[in-house]
């Protein structure tokens, strides 16, 4: 739909109008808040949509990678295991002596 | 070829391929420039936030489409204002007379508005924010063909071949629609106000 035959008149009173209302728009509308992080809604929303496909791993498509979750893990993973070896260690009991071979008899033929 | 368009094309490579950081980044360079471009044209909050995140889904489902006749920003704010649009015109049929837009803002932004001089004064400053509160009804009442211009032009700054090319309409159809606005804003705030303005 063309309609440029309503184009304005540049006429120094219209100009004035339009600045003023350009003013106005711009008070109303210009302080718009600051924007909230979509990232997570965004991934949320292509995770659902797409059954699973994109955005599976939350974690490797943040953007900033997760490193104090790896290290807290890590650590407890390490912590856990210590225990784990403190708590088995005085069950396992001492090897068994290694006894010297007894020397070879050698019988006397028939 | 400059640097930067070879960059977009590989960027846009990248996205077209699917890389899920490659669009982390598009969310990130864009989610500002969006998610204030759809609170000026939908005036509410939450309906806003969640406008611009639908704004990167269809982006992530069409970038295919994308041919790179257009900067891939010009792109993005064309499916942004034609995803507003529609939402405005589907909340129009829904709840014409339920709608409260900018009901969520806090006074202190909103206060902005008026010059600092205006604000000097405690009455001039209610003056300026009943004002701001004026505009605001009067272009959430607006049709959405002509509040998408008013909003390009007058808060988003955008040149007229930018608008052209994000409304898909001819620069004499985006001046006359424009000028209409204009003229349909000043007289729904003069009847609100009971005065002339400018």
């Amino acid at each position: 739909m063309t309609d440029s035959n309503d184009l304005p008149n540049d006429s120094e009173g219209e100009r004035v109008t339009d600045d003023a209302i350009r003013t106005l728009v711009r008070g109303a509308l210009g302080t718009a808040e600051d924007p909230p992080d979509l990232t997570r809604g965004v991934q949320e929303k292509i995770r659902v949509r797409s059954r699973g496909k994109f955005y599976a791993d939350g974690w490797s498509t943040t953007k900033h990678p997760p490193v104090t979750t790896y290290l807290v893990t890590s650590v407890l993973m390490l912590v856990a295991m210590g225990l784990i070896y403190a708590l088995l260690h005085p069950l396992s009991g001492e090897p068994a002596p290694a006894r010297p071979p007894e020397p070879v008899r050698v019988l006397p033929g028939p | 070829m400059k640097d930067s368009d070879e960059s977009e094309r590989r960027f846009i490579e990248r996205l077209k391929e699917r890389d899920e950081r490659a669009f982390l980044e598009l969310v990130a360079l864009y989610q500002a420039r969006v998610y204030k471009l759809v609170f000026r044209m939908l005036g509410e909050k939450h309906e806003a936030e969640d406008m611009a995140q639908e704004v990167f889904v269809q982006i992530f489902r069409a970038v295919d489409s994308f041919r790179g006749d257009s900067r891939l920003g010009t792109w993005v704010y064309r499916i942004a204002v034609n995803a507003c649009k529609n939402r405005i015109k589907y909340l129009g049929r829904r709840r014409a007379d339920a709608q409260e837009p900018y009901e969520e803002r806090e006074a202190p932004a909103a206060a902005r508005f008026a010059t600092s001089s205006e604000l000097s004064r405690p009455d001039h400053l209610v003056e300026g924010l009943q004002l701001e509160r004026i505009v605001q009804i009067s272009i959430a009442e607006m049709d959405a063909d002509f509040r998408e211009v008013l909003v390009l032009r007058d808060v988003e700054d955008l040149s007229y071949d930018e608008i052209c090319e994000i409304t898909g309409l001819p620069e004499g159809t985006v001046k006359s629609r424009l000028h209409r606005a204009r003229a349909m804003l000043k007289a729904a705030v003069e009847r609100k106000l009971g005065e002339t303005i400018a």
